[in-house]
């Protein structure tokens, strides 16, 4: 699957279309990309209304039957944060034509279903659906107040929080709540018309659907949209921590403390020794082989789970673990000791190959799904030329020794966050 | 048996086929390939779960009784051998290694790319070489000590074993597959054996490749890896349960941002273990009741009693079997009331024909789409294999599923009158 690249159909509109036949499965996916700002809270609340309700299909029987007799048809949508940026994705999966019962087409019907989920949301020009509209808020507001029961999770979004809290990545998140509660039918719109305008839109399908039927309706889905301008990303690379900022919350009846640590890797951007950056990482809290897992969990007997995960469109590692309060200082200490170790090259040259090999064999296998296909080149959407799952692996194997010391040795810590239970609660 | 058996299994629709192997060490063994695949997975299971915590072995053996959470420690610690443990050895070849323990079952897996032969041989090999010591066993007293708390304040899972207590009055189903800290504490190398002996016999273990796999390869390294073993008997005693829940209503507290609840309508499984037909026509129900495209989520929707992560699944296994509706509520009880009147609606004028046949269809889509992903594949083999069922055998049971079978299934094992609800709050 090499030469793959993202086709500019109009502007700001990419899009890739994998054609095989080796699934049964069709996958289509639509990411909207914008600048994290003003317009977060609706967008929010857009990522779910629009995937709930639609003008032709304005409840959520109508809709979901529309799915159902595409053949149980998945369409979900999520919104995540994309460095300094904010990416919705629309996505549809549904059988293969040839898999019809009465030997009707139904695939291009479903891309049809796709784009007008976008383009004629429940709205009348002016406002979303009065009712829709606060029933959406209620979910963002109970999805995003709800956080705090994954105390894994919650954790990580605090730490992220106070460790960006002077970048665009740290969103403040009673600030979106209380934004969240402020939001109208009318605002809702006005960020739904910007959120069309502005955004980079990418467009990645894979299985037998035609490239050109989906050039020819995704170009006409392009010209629809009023006054488009998409805007470009850009996000903020921190290289290096001056100081360690340590932080110590509490909340009630929680069992374990969740330890949370950041890192800034010292990446410039999210190119830089972006292979050896991801073996490093590896070695230090990847797999059951990795320096975490041996000696945190398996020597020490500390926890259950000790990870370490690069994050590259920000260029911070963060490291996570649940553990006893009182162990707290041994597992800090023991976790910057392991990246030591690293800085200073005592690991062995099994642990390179290890992490290597690992890292290596999971990207050969990217392509064994049809939503594997596109989530994978969908995150390469902006990239010049998309790189094949082999060409990845080829890349991870050139890692050497020296690459991993050289980056390990930009890496400083910035901040330390542990969760924990209230005094007197178990 | 001195040889082994191969029978290839096809289907027309999904131009999809299988072989299924006796293996002449008494292993059943599954061969998926799935051409154009560079991944490859293979699963090692054996029919041993959380539940299994009074058994005997053989004729003339005495039923003997293991702490909870057994199983799964014995999960953790097969991955350590006397000199290399698993991860170590897997760590050479490239593959990523898990294991999971279920109620039923305990599966050790890895996925690949390259070194397929070579992973498979680890795999067999740690799975067919035990070995405890004192000291081992102590380590992972720690180590799953954690793996505990931190499913003790998952929400979730506190209110699936909540209800799952107020269900059940005597089967282990209702027991946290880790066990508790206190029992695991009571875990001894010896008793680790017991249950190795008893549950870890290829007579009672399954295993399957799927993706870029092919029979010649698996078969060259079962030979070469696996020992024949004697068939042994194995009995599981269950206290008799009841038929009635045990209670109503009961409730936790957790520091949760609204309430969790979960409702479940404990089912009479008196006549054994339920049919592949009756678990698809639940599921077919369970959407008819409380499925997105139902007239009652719509208005629970609309009347804010719920969000769209409330859902209705069908949880059955040896001895046990329910009806589960879950979901956030600040107000339980009248959710609860929603539901069981949709059910006593639905049971007195029966479902509608054209949403039956509409659910259906979609039943059959999901079908279809569940065989692009190896893991996927590989999982429902073993799982349908344990349950005595054939991997395609859904396609043809769900053909056969009429919508006067989904009222009858509907009168038969729900009973609103003999249901338990959970409650997860904060203080």
């Amino acid at each position: 699957m090499s030469n793959i690249k993202y086709e500019k159909t109009a502007d700001g509109v990419r899009l890739l279309c994998v054609n095989t036949g080796k699934f049964k499965t069709n996958f289509i996916n639509i990411d909207l990309f914008v600048p994290l700002g003003e317009y977060l809270p609706a967008q929010y609340v857009l990522s779910t209304l629009l995937a709930h309700t639609s003008r032709d299909y304005p409840t959520f029987k109508s809709f979901n039957s529309k799915l159902e007799s595409l053949y149980g048809a998945s369409f979900e949508s999520a919104i995540e944060n994309y460095g300094d940026n904010v990416r919705l994705s629309f996505s549809l999966e549904l059988p293969d034509d040839r898999f019809a019962l009465y030997g009707e087409t139904f695939s291009e019907q479903a891309v049809d279903f796709l784009t007008d989920i976008l383009l004629r949301p429940l709205c009348d020009g002016e406002k979303f659906d009065e009712n829709v509209s606060k029933r959406e808020i209620r979910f963002t507001l109970e999805d995003l107040e709800a956080k705090k029961n994954d105390k894994r999770a919650y954790a990580l979004s605090r730490l992220k929080q106070l460790m960006c809290s002077g970048e665009k990545y740290g969103i403040d998140s009673e600030r979106l709540e209380n934004e969240v509660k402020a939001l109208t039918p009318e605002k809702l719109f006005e960020a739904y018309k910007n959120l069309l305008s502005t955004a980079q839109i990418a467009v990645t399908a894979c299985g037998t659907l035609s490239e050109k039927m989906l050039r020819e309706k995704m170009t006409a889905f392009a010209e629809k949209i009023e006054n488009r301008n998409a805007l470009e990303l850009t996000s903020q690379f921190v290289t290096k921590a001056d100081e360690i900022r340590y932080f110590d919350e509490t909340m009630k009846m929680m069992n374990q403390a969740k330890l949370v640590i950041g890192f800034r890797s010292g990446m410039k951007n999210n190119t830089d020794n972006y292979y050896a950056y991801r073996i490093m990482t590896d070695i230090f809290g990847g797999g059951p082989y990795s320096r975490l897992f041996t000696n945190v969990r398996e020597k020490m007997s500390l926890c259950y789970y000790c990870s370490a995960r690069l994050v590259r469109q920000k260029g911070i590692i963060f490291v996570q673990s649940g553990i006893e309060k009182e162990n707290y200082k041994k597992a800090v200490d023991e976790i910057f000791n392991q990246l030591n170790i690293i800085k200073n090259g005592d690991f062995t040259d099994e642990e390179l190959e290890a992490s290597k090999r690992a890292l290596a064999d999971a990207y050969r296998g990217v392509e064994d799904s049809p939503m594997g296909v596109c989530s994978y080149f969908a995150s390469q959407c902006f990239a010049e030329n998309a790189v094949s799952g082999e060409e990845e692996a080829q890349a991870f194997l050139r890692v050497t020794r020296d690459d991993v010391i050289n980056c390990a040795r930009k890496v400083t810590a910035d901040s330390v966050y542990l969760l924990s239970g209230e005094e007197n609660d178990e | 048996m001195n040889n082994n058996t191969v029978k290839e299994i096809k289907n027309e629709l999904l131009n999809d086929s299988y072989y299924e192997i006796d293996h002449k060490s008494g292993l059943k063994i599954f061969v998926y390939p799935k051409e154009n695949y560079s991944s490859a997975y293979a699963i090692f299971g054996t029919k041993y779960g959380s539940t299994d915590n009074c058994f005997k072995v053989g004729e003339n053996g005495k039923y003997i009784s293991v702490p909870e959470g057994i199983a799964h420690f014995l999960e953790h610690k097969l991955f350590e051998s006397e000199e290399r443990g698993a991860f170590e050895r897997y760590a050479e070849t490239g593959a990523s290694a898990n294991a999971y323990t279920s109620f039923d079952k305990t599966c050790y897996l890895f996925s690949c790319t390259g070194n397929f032969s070579a992973s498979l041989e680890v795999l067999l090999d740690f799975v067919t070489s035990p070995y405890f010591t004192v000291e081992t066993v102590k380590k992972e007293q720690g180590i799953i000590g954690q793996e505990i708390k931190m499913t003790n304040d998952e929400p979730g899972w506190a209110s699936l074993f909540t209800l799952l207590k107020a269900m059940y009055k005597n089967h282990p189903v209702s027991i946290d597959i880790a066990g508790t800290v206190d029992s695991i504490g009571e875990i001894s190398a010896e008793l680790l054996y017991d249950c190795y002996n008893a549950f870890y016999n290829l007579n009672n273990m399954a295993l399957v490749a799927a993706g870029n796999v092919n029979v010649d390869e698996v078969l060259a390294v079962a030979d070469k890896i696996l020992k024949s073993a004697e068939e042994k008997k194995i009995e599981r005693k269950f206290e008799e349960e009841p038929l009635e829940v045990v209670s109503r209503y009961a409730e936790k507290h957790l520091d949760v941002a609204r309430p969790l609840f979960a409702i479940g309508y404990k089912e009479d499984v008196s006549g054994g273990r339920r049919t592949l037909k009756q678990s698809t026509e639940s599921e077919i129900m369970l959407d008819i009741i409380a499925g997105k495209t139902s007239a009652l989520y719509e208005k629970m929707l609309d009347a804010g009693l719920i969000n769209t992560l409330f859902n209705a699944e069908y949880f059955e296994g040896l001895g046990y079997g329910a009806h589960i509706f879950s979901g956030e509520s600040e107000n339980p009880e009248e959710v609860r009331r929603y539901i069981d009147e949709e059910i006593l609606r639905l049971q007195t004028n029966g479902i509608d024909k054209d949403e039956f046949e509409r659910i259906k269809k979609k039943h059959y889509g999901k079908f279809v789409m569940g065989f692009d992903d190896v893991d996927a594949v590989a999982n429902y083999l073993i799982n349908d294999y344990f349950n005595g069922d054939g991997l395609f055998d859904g396609l043809k049971v769900l053909e056969s599923i009429t919508a006067d079978d989904i009222n009858r299934r509907l009168r038969e094992s729900v009973n609103v009158d003999n249901s338990s609800m959970s409650v997860i709050k904060a203080e």
